[in-house]
């Protein structure tokens, strides 16, 4: 007869039976303030869950200031590890009076012996306790983990290859006979592919013969995926590329083909509707209603466990489309061609999930010849506005001649910004490292990012301040290592999302890394060695994590059920344990970072 | 004073019986909380409907050997204390027998001192079925947490007129209760007053 809390992970890796166990084995304890529970080198003989009070961990070889290693309150559970471990490494203090459940140690290991995920939870790393959660999350929600655990390699057909000297008739009577859309057609080792609509095109606009070798039609740019990515992510590929199938490629062989309707076979939701409906879209009307269901697609697909990086993939190519869009709307094919343009921010980054304020700027070539821009450009930031796009507060926009420029003017004024070094050139300069192309000529942005690391990237002077900004707001963690708990909420976005960008961007600065989303950069900057690939994965969860958190009270505000209008202020007494605990350990990751920062870039002072 | 006297004259009576070892002094450092619930508030037609009792051990309660005995259901069971306990006639159905429950009871407290929330009412009804079946009465020291509370407050705080009930003072030692009016929960709760009372409390608030 024990009042427990055991609908929380690990609790919730037992069955019925074992939770019986652990309600009939436990036993209550009282402690006082400033009682030790279990000190170190202490063999470990209870497990301890909270039922009220708090417990500090801490380390007494250390010295003051640093000894505080976690802090437990209320459902947390500790001692395990002293367990599996046979003597507890720290010592654990009574911070404020507590009334704690204890197993006993053979309870413990009996459990940990018939539930092997309940044993498997106590050596975990943040990233598998994320993993946890989100699963926790697929099965409450509707269940799509089904789709998510698909891999390109279930969903793919054999390809149809065909040699290169087949004629247009024989390749329509293959088609036929194994209803097919699409065939390969290999050429001198590389593979092409042709699709029905190629067929066509070519029989009827073009009257070639049936005779004539289908290679002549063959596309040979392939968009292709490898076998055990995830489906989502060719799903991505298409809408990205606008094709409807990509070239499944392992080990530059063609293994098999994915059509997009066997996709959607499999996923039968609502993005590749909306993408759709984007392709489609003639007017602005048109688009802005199609624009207008992303937020409730994006409430679908969180609703349904998918993970956070994949939705944020598919919204920034969905978001591009719809910005490419507009500007093909309303802006001539000669005009295009003569310039590009950039979205910035979180956008650039694409890690906004829901609408962001449209940050933006337009490259021209130097020789353009566009009399009536200005004009155009500021039709283009009220169409967005329509679109739901709001207006940038700061004013980055194209409708903003300082935003408008030609290749050599934007050289110019990315000189004058790393010679002035202010907050605001600083400020410019982190803007434009963001920056992706969506429309136009992306070539001209390249150059000019070639241009931004020449300049910058080995100026160690302007990399530290540059990277100062990173230190400007301090994890909100308290002295002892523990949450802060202010009545408002914490504020993720400068505590958290900020300095783990920034840092990566001041990084990708420095070792010239052309990827704008953080999650790539990361990628990258592990792969050259820049960052320790634990410690990259770590970062890239916490900021998932972030992401997460904030993406959630947006969507309650969607919904109406929560009123404050500042979804970056998160209330830490409103989440559960496991989530407050992965909140704890992902600030503490920033900290580390924002250490490495410091160390990195000489900011000590 | 009579409990005195009768406590010699069982001790006597029962020296080279089964129970003898109950009427020796204790010197282990344990204890026991006891909770019953009964068919009604008079001692002397109340019925018992189930029994628990928890171990102290130090500032341990020791909830995982905790006894919890449910009693084929009294004749004087009605709707008036099922309100209260939540235990209706069907509930008990495979309870122990009487005599049974008394047996295991004995064998788990043994000789300890015991705990209780207004112990004295529980001490009674338990000694009335006792009696006629064993031929003795409890012989553990006994001790009324309610009434340690009281003393403990006019020690402390002379000023004030406590108010002594059993959810207040659990609230006022800060202990949670625990599924309040099942016999085991209040024992539970019931101990854990007892241990926050002997660390002083009331003392260092």
């Amino acid at each position: 007869m024990v009042d427990m809390d055991l609908s929380q992970p690990p609790f919730t890796l037992l069955d019925d039976s074992g939770r019986e166990r652990v309600v009939r084995g436990v036993d209550l304890l009282y402690f006082n303030r400033g009682e030790i529970i279990l000190d170190a080198g202490q063999p470990g003989e209870f497990v301890y869950i909270i039922h009220k009070g708090e417990v500090a961990e801490l380390d007494p070889h250390a010295p003051s200031d640093q000894a505080r290693i976690a802090h437990y309150t209320a459902g947390d559970l500790f001692g395990a590890i002293s367990i599996l471990k046979g003597s507890s490494r720290y010592r654990f203090k009574v911070e404020q009076e507590s009334l704690c459940y204890a197993m006993p140690k053979t309870l413990f290991e009996h459990l940990c012996d018939d539930y092997p995920a309940f044993a498997d939870f106590f050596q975990r790393g943040l990233a598998q306790k994320t993993r946890l959660l989100a699963e926790r999350r697929a099965e409450s929600g509707v269940n799509m983990a089904g789709f998510m655990l698909a891999r390109v390699s279930a969903c793919m057909r054999a390809p149809l290859i065909v040699e290169a000297t087949t004629s247009i008739a024989a390749a329509v009577n293959r088609l036929n006979e194994s209803h097919a859309d699409s065939l390969l057609v290999g050429k001198d080792g590389r593979f092409g592919v042709v699709t029905k609509t190629d067929l066509l095109n070519a029989l009827v606009m073009e009257g070639a013969t049936q005779a004539r070798p289908v290679v002549t039609i063959a596309h040979f740019e392939l968009v292709s995926a490898a076998p055990d990515q995830y489906l989502f992510e060719a799903l991505v590929q298409m809408t990205r590329h606008q094709v409807a199938r990509v070239v499944v490629v392992e080990q530059d062989r063609p293994v098999g083909v994915v059509e997009l309707t066997d996709v959607l076979s499999h996923f039968s939701s609502r993005s590749y509707m909306v993408s759709l409906e984007l392709e489609q879209a003639d007017d602005l009307e048109a688009l802005a209603r199609a624009s207008a269901r992303l937020p409730e697609l994006v409430q679908a697909l969180m609703a349904q466990g998918i993970k956070l990086r994949f939705v944020m993939d598919l919204l920034a190519a969905l978001n591009g489309r719809i910005v490419d869009k507009a500007y093909q709307l309303l802006v001539a094919p000669r005009y295009r061609a003569q310039s590009c343009l950039l979205v910035m921010g979180s956008e650039g980054r694409g890690e906004q999930i829901l609408k962001t304020d449209q940050d933006n700027a337009l490259i021209v070539t130097d020789d353009s010849d566009w009399p009536d821009r200005e004009i155009a450009m500021q039709r283009f930031t009220e169409t967005l506005y329509t679109l739901g796009y709001p207006p940038c507060p700061g004013n980055i926009m194209v409708s903003n001649p300082a935003w408008v420029d030609s290749e050599s003017g934007w050289r110019r004024t990315i000189a004058r910004w790393v010679e002035r070094r202010d907050g605001a050139s600083l400020m410019n300069l982190a803007i434009m490292l963001d920056a992706r192309g969506v429309a136009g000529d992306t070539r001209l942005l390249d150059r000019v990012r070639e241009h931004l690391f020449a300049s910058c990237s080995h100026d160690e002077l302007l990399l530290s301040y540059f990277a100062r900004a990173a230190l400007h707001f301090a994890a909100p963690l308290t002295l002892f290592g523990t949450l802060k708990t202010p009545r408002h909420g914490i504020d993720i976005k400068k505590g958290g999302i900020f300095p783990i960008v920034h840092g990566v961007r001041t990084l990708a600065l420095e070792c010239r890394i052309n990827e704008t989303s953080t999650l790539a950069r990361l990628a990258a900057l592990a792969e050259q060695g820049r960052l320790e690939a634990d410690f990259a994965a770590d970062l890239g969860e916490a900021l998932a994590l972030f992401i997460e958190l904030r993406l959630k009270q947006q969507l309650a505000q969607l919904d109406g059920r929560q009123n404050s209008d500042e979804p970056n202020l998160v209330v830490v007494q409103s989440l559960s344990s496991l989530e407050r605990d992965l909140l704890r350990q992902a600030l503490h990751i920033v900290k580390d970072f924002q250490q490495r920062l410091t160390h990195r870039f000489h900011l000590e002072y | 004073m009579i409990r005195s006297l009768r406590r010699v004259a069982d001790r006597r009576r029962q020296a080279d019986g089964r129970y003898g070892w109950l009427f020796s002094p204790y010197t282990g450092d344990e204890m026991v909380a006891i909770d019953c619930e009964t068919t009604g508030l008079d001692t002397r037609t109340a019925e018992l409907v189930s029994i628990a009792a928890v171990r102290i051990q130090g500032e341990r309660v020791l909830t995982s050997g905790s006894l919890d005995l449910r009693l084929q259901p009294p004749a004087s069971l009605r709707g008036d204390s099922i309100k209260i306990h939540r235990m209706r006639g069907v509930d008990l159905n495979d309870g122990d027998e009487l005599g049974e429950a008394l047996e295991k009871f004995l064998d788990f407290i043994g000789n300890r001192p015991l705990l209780g929330w207004c112990i004295d009412y529980d001490r009674a009804v338990i000694d009335r079925q006792l009696r006629p079946l064993f031929g003795f009465s409890l012989p553990n020291a006994c001790l009324d947490v309610a009434r340690l509370y009281l003393r403990e407050m006019h020690r402390t705080r002379p000023q004030l007129e406590p108010t002594v009930n059993f959810e207040s003072v659990a609230e006022a030692l800060n202990v949670p209760v625990m599924g309040r009016h099942t016999a085991l929960g209040d024992a539970t709760t019931t101990a854990l007053m007892y241990i926050r009372l002997k660390k002083g409390a009331l003392t260092t608030s």
